[in-house]
């Protein structure tokens, strides 16, 4: 296990090198500067900004700074937001794009899992239909879409959550909601297909014909197979769901970094591009070490070295 | 059965957590004293430092809670705030500014030298500042910027704590206007050595002294405050005690907590526009910005003056700003309008070419008809260049299939592009067409006029007249008020004749203000809100 798991690290520190090495030359490629107020710039004045920024080095000893800043921890000052270090934007927007994402995940999955595991066992009646129906329709309406309406029916007309904002907690509800129906409908729909599988099969029988009831055969058997095509499904979506979503930030007014993150690209705000990149990069390759962990756990016959396989 | 208790469970839990946050939604309001109001913004603050700031957000904020030698009032009139005389000398090129005894927020007196250091610290090139080319014309400005001169010998020097002069290399017909821009307002020396990198990125790392404070702005946060300055010279006039500003990129939200009396103003999108001109509170806002088409001077087709105003004449501009929605204005002339008032009338309407920027078909067909003769050019194709926002996309649609209906034969493709990209290739040159945008500085024809001399970099179709040129030239050196204003409105009377760029629409902003706010002072060039005299009638 700790082999496997040095050799996964070295991997994704590899990894890590190679993404932010595509990244700085792709960006580089990029049109235009960084300056905000390029248009009303002279050619001269371009030339002393690039010499003040070190824009004006060849881009192979810029890439050198920049990776031997970061190996020190340091991502630059970004070029949006005069003077602010990369690192302290990032901690600032990122705690808040991870709360959201976590909420929306833990409310989705758990709700989805319930609302699949009722449409597996109540297989072909109207709980089932509409489960179905359900899934289908929050699968194929944008989140935004979903969000616009919860905040004009439920914000504004009933008033029963805040419109928009950031800091209380009954600010996060719509938020929350609009981004869980993504999660809520795939999972409801993962769990109902495996859980019908799963229902159907001789050991299922058996749990009944021992007498066990049926909440327990649920809890006990069905529910733990039929989650692990979830786990595959989940590391993805928390990755997605925690490096924010940039509509759903702007229609909630929600300080979080997936806007930023559009923004700097937009800007071509170079030191926030590469540190937000790196963040997401470090979060996804995490997730993923993660969920493989959590796989051979929760299914001994998937060994994580090919010595135990 | 079981099973229905957890669904009922967990049904009670979901209910109970969602009435347990709806009582929690109390406390999210904003402030509703009536001594406060709660305002919009459309972007984050991107600095408060003042020699780094750039845009829009951050000299509004600047523009409140700091002072500066004049305030602009309504209409671009230049009022007192720190000076309480000014003399000039007879060449127009010495200023003195006497000042009045005034406070920092943090208690510190502000003195003349307060200015200096702030001015030096804008041109000098260390400090990376992307506006230090309004000070050009200050003594020594342009050479320090580019690194060639020292920093101390720039024009300015104080004598005494409440005597400020300052040198000019040329006379700066506008310098008055200049003066009233926050770029040019003091900076505390203490308090910028204090915070070192951190000056300016927070409001804690500021000192202040305008008629407002800022509270809360923590560097890239959506919510912060302006409070009434104790400190302030003139507190008297200053009525409110708060303004909360929020952060609002969706207009849809933002109209939502309009409605719900979250927010006191809201700036509409075109839809909105749309609907809501004849509520109460409706506002236009001239914004100093004007739109227009610039020809790649290169190419031989757009050499030709006939076939520049062939094309103009073929633009129904009126169905253009239908198409874009909105309150945008159709233009006719380069000077947008509401920025320049001359004589009791608005600048745009003296030098408006009614000639060739009206919608003419027919004659649109004669002048391109004869400019193909004189071209010789039988298939004649370009490509209209510009953003790839919804604006820019909805533009040179509209262009594409006027033109194309209007001058026949003519072959007409558009190239939408981000906005940077659109920025570089005007700047290489590399376009036959292109819709650009130009926003005044300040309130005068110069901020416009200059960008069409030969050698100006924002001049990317390379349109150039001799006589345009020396016209510009003259009015930067005339002590002659009324023969700068000529030469100035022959100038671009020149350029609107010759097609040399055709103007499009001014940019209008449409708002809903809540009608009991007052005294606001809005100027579309230079700083764009005065908070300072604003306040809630009846209160």
């Amino acid at each position: 296990m700790t082999r496997y798991l040095l050799k996964r690290i070295f991997y994704m520190i590899l990894t890590l090198f190679i993404v932010a090495t595509i990244t700085f030359f792709l960006m580089k490629l990029m049109p235009g500067s960084p300056y905000a107020n390029e248009a009303k710039m002279t050619p001269t004045q371009l030339e002393i900004m690039n010499k003040q920024y070190g824009l004006n080095k060849p881009i192979w000893e810029q890439y050198l700074i920049y990776i031997g800043g970061m190996l020190h921890g340091d991502f630059g000052t970004s070029f949006q937001y005069s003077n602010q270090p990369v690192s302290s934007l990032i901690s600032a927007r990122l705690g808040v794009s991870v709360q959201l994402g976590l909420q929306a995940l833990i409310f989705g999955v758990v709700v989805g899992v319930f609302v699949g595991a009722i449409a597996a066992m109540k297989q072909g009646t109207w709980a089932d239909s509409t489960a179905t129906v359900f899934a289908i329709i929050g699968k194929s309406v944008p989140n935004f879409v979903l969000a616009v309406i919860l905040q004009y029916y439920i914000g504004l007309k009933l008033g029963w959550f805040p419109i928009a904002g950031w800091g209380s907690f009954s600010q996060t509800i719509l938020p929350t909601l609009a981004l869980s129906v993504g999660p809520l409908a795939e999972t409801a729909r993962f769990i109902r297909t495996s859980m019908v599988d799963t229902l159907s099969s001789d050991y299922i029988e058996l749990g009944k014909a021992k007498g066990l009831s049926r909440t327990e055969v649920i809890r006990k058997h069905a529910m733990r197979n039929s989650m692990i095509p979830l786990v595959t499904l989940i590391g993805p979506y928390a990755v997605a769901l925690m490096t924010g979503s940039m509509v759903i930030e702007n229609i909630f007014n929600i300080p979080g970094i997936g806007e930023q993150f559009v923004k700097s690209i937009l800007t071509n705000d170079y030191p926030t591009i590469m540190g937000v990149t790196m963040v997401y990069c470090v979060g996804l390759v995490v997730i993923l070490l993660i969920t493989d962990i959590i796989y051979g756990l929760i299914d001994p016959r998937i060994r994580l070295t090919e010595k135990e396989a | 059965m079981k099973f229905k208790k957890v669904l009922t469970a967990g049904a009670v839990v979901l209910t109970s957590a969602a009435a347990l946050a709806a009582c929690g939604s109390n406390n999210s309001s904003s402030g509703g004293s009536k001594k406060s109001i709660n305002w919009e913004e459309s972007a984050e603050i991107p600095t408060m430092d003042i020699s780094k700031a750039t845009d829009a957000t951050s000299f509004n904020q600047l523009g409140n809670v700091t002072e500066g030698i004049y305030r602009l009032g309504k209409n671009n009139k230049v009022e007192n705030a720190l000076a309480t005389s000014t003399k000039v000398s007879k060449d127009g090129k010495t200023w003195t500014f006497t000042l009045r005894d005034s406070k920092w927020s943090n208690g510190d007196k502000l003195t003349a030298k307060d200015f200096v250091y702030s001015w030096r610290r804008t041109v000098n090139p260390k400090t990376a500042s992307q506006y230090a080319y309004l000070f050009e014309g200050i003594h020594n400005a342009t050479k320090i910027s580019a690194g060639k001169a020292p920093v101390n010998s720039l024009g300015v020097k104080a004598e005494g704590n409440n005597k400020l002069v300052v040198t000019l290399d040329k006379r700066i017909p506008y310098f008055k206007l200049l003066m009233g821009f926050p770029l040019f307002n003091p900076q505390n020396e203490k308090v910028v050595e204090k915070y070192g990198s951190k000056y300016g990125t927070a409001s804690k790392y500021m000192v202040y002294n305008g008629p407002f404070v800022q509270k809360g702005w923590t560097g890239s946060n959506l919510s912060w405050k302006l409070q009434k300055n104790p400190n302030y010279w003139d507190k008297k006039a200053v009525k409110l005690d708060t303004i909360n500003y929020s952060v609002q990129k969706t207009p849809s939200t933002a109209y939502n907590l309009y409605q719900s009396n979250k927010i006191d103003a809201v700036m509409l999108d075109s839809q909105q526009t749309k609907n809501l001109k004849n509520q109460s509170g409706y506002t236009l806002r001239n914004t100093a910005a004007t739109f227009y088409l610039q020809y790649n001077q290169k190419k031989k087709l757009f050499q030709n003056a006939n076939f520049r105003r062939a094309i103009s004449m073929s633009i129904n501009r009126k169905a253009l700003g239908n198409a874009l929605g909105g309150s945008n204005t159709p233009a006719d002339s380069l000077t947008s309008k509401g920025v320049v008032n001359y004589n009791g009338k608005d600048w745009s309407s003296i030098v408006g070419s009614k000639e060739y920027s009206l919608y003419n078909p027919k004659e649109a067909q004669k002048l391109y008809k004869k400019a193909l003769q004189e071209t010789g050019i039988k298939n004649p194709s370009f490509s209209i260049l510009s953003d790839d926002t919804d604006a820019g996309q909805k533009t040179t649609e509209t262009l594409q299939s006027q033109l194309e209906e209007n001058l026949k034969g003519l072959k007409v493709s558009v190239s939408n592009v981000p906005f940077k990209t659109r920025l570089s290739r005007s700047t290489s040159g590399n376009f036959d067409v292109v819709v650009s945008g130009w926003s005044a500085d300040f309130a005068d024809p110069i901020s416009f006029v200059d960008l069409f001399t030969s050698k100006n970099s924002n001049n990317n179709g390379k349109w150039s007249n001799a006589q345009y040129d020396k016209l510009i030239a003259d009015s930067k050196v005339t002590a002659d008020t009324t023969k700068r204003y000529d030469d100035l409105e022959k100038s671009e009377k020149i350029l609107l004749q010759d097609q040399g760029i055709t103007p499009l629409y001014y940019k209008t902003e449409a708002w809903l203000v809540r009608p009991d706010i007052k005294g606001i002072v809005y100027n579309g060039a230079g700083l764009n809100y005065n908070f300072k005299n604003a306040y809630v009638s009846g209160n």
